[in-house]
């Protein structure tokens, strides 16, 4: 039972990084169609400036805080010279598209990092067993943040009135414009926030992960996946299939074959496309025709 | 083929590979040989995004199942190294197959997310698996022999390559311009009209995926034989994404492009990795990867086509297409048209509708609605805006699914089945929102709707010489429909050109090319002129001589009080008459309905003028 | 790099060509070799310069420039100078045997270096046996050199590395072992080598889990391990992982004596287990402990030489890949200078190597043994305070 709990321990603080960055997935595709296949890389890019920031002797609250914006401006960026111009925007174009603004991060990463990987030091605390289950500080942090995170965004999307406005924009934007954001504004904003949830859960696991140039690559394809299990639109779907995506990992790696570990998320998105191509935990999207 | 273009451009290609090995260095012969296998598999690639309109993010997968096997079957067994090649590319397309049989029913990106999954797991499978050598895979592969000559050096393979992506880039060619070709390509510019066209979206598609499979099958084949060694890496992601920078480079669904992008991608990257680690002092690693981001990124915002693109854009200006003047007079004739053996006799039943209902939510939009329509009749469907009569449409044609009722074309269920079935019971019809594939010219519009009456199928499409009888008769067939419709003089003019009114004709003419028994028109009079709308309605009236049953909706009632046989009024998604036109001018329940409506609605205020109107005359 | 703007000239002039669809003819713009016999000794390199294999394909060219300046400074091989060409395959396959073909063809090497790792190797074994030409590979894997007449290798076989893992085991009375390996191709084979190793003398394998080399979590790796309850674990990885392992090993307890592989000599394993690492037990090249060795250990000279080189060139330590990098180097020169550049005879000479003091170990090669290392040319090495120490 012990080993059980141990495992979804481990399982579920992975998954909370999957969640934050399956909730970046979401804030964008809710509101431009746009799969953002660089979303990975805003965690790349949080933990190495985060690194580079505690190098120069900035304290490591301020260098995450730092790490964060500057992730939020490189997602702007990103949507004003990348996705904006775009005159037709697909779902298709989008995913090519921003593939190759992955792989151009991803390069400039390692240009100025090197291929070496490196952790962050991990926020204060010390480690805890309970019941035989070992927690480490880092992962409690990483699942109070996430917990956090996950109910500002939902507030903001379900209370605020930019929230809502953004998720007008997304189902009829000419209400949207009546409220007084325009698609383009809603567009930045969505990618702003994208990017701060991606870089939270850079600066989040690269203590335990380590953070390298290309270690955006798999966190974003499996986040990814993460948001597709909750159907894409939904922020509380993608929360749950990180968390559900992370602890299936964990227990295939446990008690199935470590090695197989990899393979799980993406034979469950096949399974999921063909069987519920809405999403698991999300509403039944339709299909718009 | 049958561009002049193709076949200057497969004898520089020819003369390319043939010739330059000879006079250049090695190294360069060696790129060579890779960026022709790497074209091999993205011009399949190309014909998928194409084509079909479909992404696959992990083309790499296949291409690894068809060099794992072939380096298993020549390293492990007897099996001679032509048939091991044939059962690896065999083996790569049953892989797709089945990816694509659940997959490519679904609208959207779902295959471009199922592919990429399909790469990664296939790598970690490989990885784990012993009898496929796990990660050190499998080596010790021979160079291949044939006629007891063994294609060792790089010279002598891309000799041995030749033939075979010569062979592919004429094929795809062939299929790209054959009627599988038109057909996807009508798909891509509207699914909806292509499949009332009986374009059977799903097969084609998967048919083509298929292909693209075999295709990165084949290059997985050659690969393995050159490097001697198959290993994880050949299903990796960056190399999906490299096959997708070439066919991206190179411009979406251009043959030439995917070859074009295959050696400019390879060479890009040995380029890049001289070049980069001069510019930045100390740089290791895949370096290379910021060229291609970058190249990928520009590519998709500035020119979407890709090369392809822009070379079309250099050689456009010296054709510009001539804009004609007035249509030509339509055939003046008055007899019975497209009548054909084995129709059924006028007064037949074709179309049977029982209980058709549709429920949007809490709305219902059709409610139990009635109809039947028989050879040799023009039946009209109108009533007020937002009367349900284009939902109708769309059930019958299969486009909606509906919630409750039976719709049957000569026997055959349509509900809840797709609009190639409904084209497939002779029946079609035409759009109220046009739906024109902008990409052909009038006469690629019509020649889809030729797409039943032809059976090249894909294979045949890509040997082209076997589809060439059939082509000819497409395009006479289609010649003979524009003819009849008027639109003769503007035959050869991109179809997105025509003004609003022509490409109205031009959509009947396309659903009289499928030569249906059944013809459902969408307010086709709209935005036609005076003396158009007579021309159509006398070509209506002789298709119905010819025993043709036809439905229309229409607002101009008065248009439709002449010239229907019956006329069935919709109101707030309910039948509330049915009748010859005369017996629905003295229902009151029909003037009640267009003087319910909105009072500001200028159309039933011409409709309610309309039928006053006439039925004043005729008493 | 070493001709990297003749190549690039070459590169442009063959896109054009290309790009223009026609075939006029071009003068070949690469060298076409044309030296004659008493032209510089060509030895071609293929190294994992860029890409995966990075962190051990760089020191490796590092080191090869290095020792052919040194040499071609005291005169070359009897006053012929060696001219090193090295190539870089991007840690692919395909640019390994890409980079081979062009060093046999059109350079007309005299002797094949490479590749880095094993992967790589395995494809240019094909070139090197078919053309054919020796070749020396820098990487492990046994399978470089099974059964081949022509490729010879200068790192570690796996079996040497588990020989004295299991003799220590054996000596302190463990039974049972637990494994946690790298799925990738360095800990592929080796639950196989400890069954054949371990067996006989009572050593055995119970548990094995896997894990990618660019894996983070180990949890369930390390529970499982756990669970084995086995007298000792073996952690076989490469940093970060196997520093990443080692941390994961003790947050979670295992709690039993833990042996690494030889996978660890550099200093980023040591940073990334940082205090994790202490009391570890793995068998390593003398390299990483050359300032501990007895005065009289054989290999002493050539090790602290070589340090004291790399440090003056580069201002850092070598890495034991850099090492595996001069033994090639020294065997290709050796056999150069004995046996001229006929291949057969270049081929029987590395062959007949005996008692070539190395900085990996001594070689001693044979015609079934193209590796010529043994047990005796590792140490059983411990970390204390972040530093690698002989276990007394």
């Amino acid at each position: 039972m012990s080993d059980f709990l141990q495992f979804v321990v481990a399982g579920l603080s992975a998954g909370a990084v999957y969640a934050l960055v399956a909730m970046g997935f979401v804030a964008i595709f809710s509101v431009s169609g746009v799969i953002n296949l660089a979303q990975g890389e805003f965690a790349a890019i949080a933990g190495l400036s985060a690194l580079s920031f505690t190098d120069a002797g900035v304290p490591l609250p301020v260098a995450m805080l730092l790490a964060l914006l500057v992730v939020a401006v490189v997602a702007v960026l990103m949507q004003r010279l990348a996705i904006a111009p775009v005159r037709r925007m697909t779902t298709l174009v989008s995913i090519i598209l921003t593939l190759g603004v992955s792989t151009a991060l991803k390069a400039l990463l390692l240009l100025i990092y090197g291929p070496q990987g490196r952790g962050l030091a991990p926020l204060p605390g010390s480690d805890l067993v309970i019941g035989g289950v070992s927690v480490r500080a880092q992962e409690l942090w990483i699942l109070g943040i996430t917990a956090v995170v996950a109910v500002a965004v939902a507030v903001f999307y379900d209370r605020t009135v930019l929230g809502k406005a953004l998720r007008a924009c997304a189902e009829q934007p000419v209400a949207a414009r009546l409220v007084g954001i325009s698609p383009k504004a809603a567009a930045t904003v969505a990618f702003a926030v994208a990017g701060l949830l991606g870089a939270v859960a850079g600066v989040l696991a690269s203590p335990i992960q380590l953070t390298q140039w290309d270690s955006g690559l798999l966190l974003g394809l499996k986040g990814f996946v993460a948001a597709t299990l909750g159907g894409l639109v939904s922020i509380r779907g993608a929360v749950l299939g990180g968390l559900v995506l992370g602890v299936l990992e964990s227990l295939t790696a446990g008690y199935v074959d470590s090695g197989y570990r990899d393979a799980v998320a993406f034979v469950l998105l096949i399974v999921v496309l063909v069987a519920r191509p809405g999403g698991v935990f999300g509403r039944h999207a339709e299909a718009r025709v | 083929m049958k561009s002049r273009s193709d076949a200057v451009g497969v004898v520089l290609l020819l003369v390319a590979l043939l010739l330059l090995p000879l006079v250049l260095p090695v190294w360069v012969t060696g790129t060579a040989v890779y960026a022709t296998i790497y074209a091999i598999a993205a011009i399949g690639l190309s014909l998928l995004m194409g084509l079909a309109g479909q992404v696959s993010l992990g083309h790499a997968a296949f291409f690894a199942v068809g060099a794992y096997t072939q380096g298993i079957l020549v390293t492990r067994t007897a099996v001679p190294g032509l048939l091991a090649a044939l059962i690896a590319v065999a083996l790569a397309m049953l892989a797709a197959l089945l990816v694509g049989l659940p997959l490519l029913r679904l609208r959207g990106h779902y295959l471009a997310l199922a592919t990429l999954g399909l790469g990664i797991i296939l790598t970690v499978v490989a990885i784990e698996t012993p009898f496929l050598g796990a990660t050190s895979g499998i080596f010790g592969i021979d160079k291949p022999e044939f006629g007891g000559r063994r294609y060792d050096s790089p010279a002598e393979y891309l000799w041995l390559l030749t033939p075979v992506v010569i062979l592919a880039i004429v094929g795809a060619r062939n299929l790209v311009q054959s009627r599988v070709g038109r057909a996807l390509g009508a798909v891509n510019d509207s699914e909806v009209a292509a499949e009332t066209l009986g374009v059977d979206t799903f097969r084609l598609r998967l048919q083509v995926f298929v292909l693209s499979a075999g295709y990165a099958g084949v290059a997985g084949v050659f690969f393995a034989h050159w490097l001697a060694v198959v290993n994880p890496n050949s299903a990796n992601f960056a190399l999906s994404v490299e096959f997708l920078l070439m066919a991206v480079l190179g411009g979406l669904g251009t043959v030439w492009g995917a070859v074009v992008g295959g050696f400019g991608v390879e060479f890009l990257d040995e380029g890049l990795r001289e070049v980069v680690p001069l510019v930045v002092p100390g740089a290791t690693g895949e370096v290379q990867l910021i060229g291609f981001g970058i190249v990928l990124t520009l590519v998709m915002i500035f020119l979407p086509g890709g090369l392809h693109q822009a070379f079309r854009a250099l050689t456009a200006r010296r054709a510009p297409t001539e804009a004609t003047e007035e249509p030509a007079a339509p055939d003046p004739g008055e007899g019975p048209l497209l009548a054909r053996e084995g129709r059924p006799e006028p007064g037949t039943v074709l179309l049977s509708v029982r209980g058709l209902t549709k429920h949007y939510g809490g709305v219902t939009a059709v409610d139990g609605v009635d109809l039947d329509v028989a050879a040799g009749e023009i039946v009209a469907l109108i009533g007020p805006n937002g009367a349900g009569k284009t939902t109708c449409f769309n059930m019958v044609s299969g486009v909606v699914e509906p919630s409750a009722g039976t719709v049957e074309v000569a026997g055959t269920r349509i509900d809840g089945r797709k609009p190639h079935v409904f084209a497939a019971a002779r029946a079609t019809r035409t759009f109220q929102n046009l739906q024109v594939f902008g990409s052909a010219t009038v006469l690629g519009n019509v020649m889809v709707g030729r797409h039943l009456r032809s059976r090249v199928g894909l294979l045949r499409s890509m040997l082209g010489f076997a589809a060439r009888r059939e082509e000819r008769e497409i395009v006479a067939a289609a010649r003979e429909v524009i003819d009849l419709v008027g639109l003769t003089a503007d035959a050869d003019r991109p179809a997105a050109d025509l003004p609003f009114g022509r490409q109205r004709l031009m959509e009947v003419a396309r659903a009289l090319a499928v030569e249906p028994d059944l013809l459902l028109l969408d307010e086709p009079m709209a935005g036609l002129s005076g003396a158009e709308r007579r021309d159509l309605a006398r070509l209506l009236r002789r298709l119905r001589a010819g025993g043709m049953g036809i439905v229309l909706v229409e607002h101009d009632v008065e248009a439709v009080l002449a010239l229907a046989d019956r006329v069935a009024v919709l109101d707030d998604g309910v039948r509330i008459a049915l009748g010859t036109p005369q017996e629905i001018r003295d229902d009151p329940a029909v003037v009640a309905a267009y003087l319910g409506v909105d009072d500001d609605d200028p159309e039933a205020e011409q409709a309610v003028q309309a039928l006053a109107e006439v039925t004043h005359d005729e008493r | 790099m070493f001709g990297s703007a003749k190549r690039l000239a070459a590169l442009l002039a063959a896109g054009a060509l290309l790009a223009a669809g026609c075939a006029e003819e071009q003068p070949a713009a690469g060298g076409q070799g044309g030296e004659a016999e008493a032209g510089p000794f060509k030895i071609g390199a293929v190294l994992d310069i860029t890409g995966a294999g990075a962190s051990l394909g760089v020191p490796e060219r590092d080191t090869l420039t290095l020792l052919t300046e040194e040499l071609n400074a005291q005169g070359g091989i009897d006053g012929r100078q060696v001219e090193m060409i090295i190539e870089d395959n991007a840690s692919t396959e395909d640019g390994a045997a890409r980079a081979a073909t062009k060093l046999i063809t059109e350079d007309q090497v005299d002797i094949l270096l490479g590749a880095s790792r094993t992967g790589p190797s395995l494809a240019m074994r094909p070139i090197a046996e078919s053309t054919p030409i020796p070749m020396i590979s820098l990487a492990a894997n046994a399978a470089i050199v099974n059964g081949s007449q022509w490729v010879f290798k200068t790192a570690q076989n796996d079996s040497v590395v588990i020989e004295n893992i299991v003799e220590d085991a054996a000596s302190k009375g463990y039974k049972t072992l637990a494994l946690a390996r790298d799925a990738s191709g360095f800990g592929e084979g080796v639950r196989e080598l400890f069954d054949e190793i371990g067996g006989p003398k009572g050593v055995s394998v119970i548990a094995v889990e896997s894990f990618a080399p660019d894996a983070t979590d180990f949890t369930a790796q390390m529970v499982n391990v756990r669970n084995a309850n086995a007298d000792a674990v073996v952690i076989w990885g490469i940093p970060p992982a196997a520093g990443l392992a080692q941390k994961a090993y003790v947050q979670l307890g295992v709690g039993k004596p833990v042996y690494q592989s030889h996978g660890i000599g550099n200093q980023v394993f040591l940073d990334t287990a940082a205090e994790a690492a202490d009391g570890l037990v793995a068998p390593l090249g003398r390299l990483v402990v050359a300032d501990q060795l007895p005065e009289d250990d054989p290999q002493k000279k050539v090790i602290t030489d070589f340090i004291a080189a790399y440090r003056g060139e580069y201002d850092a330590a070598p890495s034991t890949f850099a090492g595996h990098a001069y033994d090639g180097f020294q065997l290709a020169v050796d056999a150069l200078r004995n046996a001229g550049t006929e291949p057969e005879a270049v081929r029987s000479y590395l062959e007949g190597i005996d008692d070539f003091v190395g900085v990996s170990g001594t070689f001693s090669m044979s015609p079934e043994d193209h590796s010529g290392l043994t047990a005796d040319d590792l140490v059983l090495v411990t970390v204390a305070g972040g530093k690698f120490q002989l276990v007394p």
